[in-house]
């Protein structure tokens, strides 16, 4: 049982053939690039949101901050739209390994990182005492800061890839057992049926939720650091 | 648990790298937001020529020496 439930977050391979770059490379293929001053109705509605994400979320930041406004936009539409195929039955959902979560919290949260150590040294170095500790606690506070900001790409990637991976798990258990019940007992297996879809709205939310949860998290080690 | 196999780790990263920092990139990088059509004030671009900045009396035409 157990090979069955965690077979759908092996990555695919088609006779060797790595396809899984395939499916990563997909969400692409869903944002056409415009091309007209007065674009068509999928175009234009991707721009809106592009454009009302932006504005929220670039908001607080310094103008440096800003130039990493392609990278935040790119960053929050990769994830949002993986995550929701995702949700289609039968699919393989990229954002459920921790290795693409790894390689994307990790250069990330090190770029933000080091600009703030090249650009404003004595603040970034500043971060690790917070004002106002009582001096004995310093150096247990300076190892407690340290293994906080170490922490924080850890945090990123395990987030990602759990809540995704546990959705997912949970909506093949459930649907698992709605499907044996139907012919134990119906009614139970319409009460487990309502869970599935309650479960099914709830994956919707955390799809989008966990994509503005990373890019918001990003932003936020950014604006420490610009 | 299938995630822990790091067999595919190099692939599935090379493959989220070029995907996240070069084709999405690409695709938003063409979003244009411009302005909306606005009458832009018309300023003059002529400039005077330098002898035509200051008017001195000697190039009125009746005061040019007589031919």
């Amino acid at each position: 049982m157990n090979e069955n439930l965690f077979s759908s977050f092996i990555t695919p391979t088609m006779m060797g053939l790595p396809i899984v770059i395939l499916i990563i490379m997909f969400p692409t293929l869903l944002f056409p690039i415009p091309t007209r001053l007065i674009n068509n109705r999928l175009v234009s509605a991707q721009q809106w949101l592009a454009q009302l994400i932006l504005k929220q979320m670039m908001m607080m930041h310094s103008p440096k901050g800003r130039t990493w406004a392609l990278m935040l936009i790119s960053l929050i539409m990769f994830i949002g739209s993986t995550n929701l195929l995702g949700l289609l039955p039968h699919s393989f959902t990229p954002t459920t390994q921790l290795s693409m979560n790894l390689g994307m919290a990790i250069p990330l949260w090190a770029g933000a990182v080091i600009t703030g150590f090249r650009y404003k040294t004595k603040a970034s170095l500043a971060h690790f005492l917070p004002q106002g500790t009582p001096v004995p606690l310093i150096p247990m506070l300076v190892i407690i800061e340290t293994i906080s900001l170490f922490i924080q790409p850890m945090a990123l990637a395990v987030r990602l890839t759990a809540n995704i991976t546990a959705g997912h798990l949970l909506m093949h258990l459930i649907g698992g057992a709605a499907l044996a019940l139907i012919s134990i007992s119906p009614t139970t297996a319409l009460i487990t049926f309502i869970i599935l879809i309650l479960l099914t709205i709830l994956e919707f939310a955390v799809a989008l939720i966990q994509a503005y949860v990373f890019t918001l998290l990003v932003s936020l080690y950014l604006h420490d650091n610009t | 648990m299938p995630q822990l196999d790091t067999s595919t780790w190099l692939v599935t990263i090379i493959a989220m790298i070029l995907t996240l920092f070069v084709l999405i990139q690409l695709k938003f990088h063409k979003y244009s937001y411009p302005l909306s059509p606005a009458p832009k004030t018309f300023k003059s671009t002529s400039f005077p020529t330098p002898w035509e900045t200051k008017w001195t009396k000697i190039y009125s035409p009746l005061l040019l020496p007589q031919q």
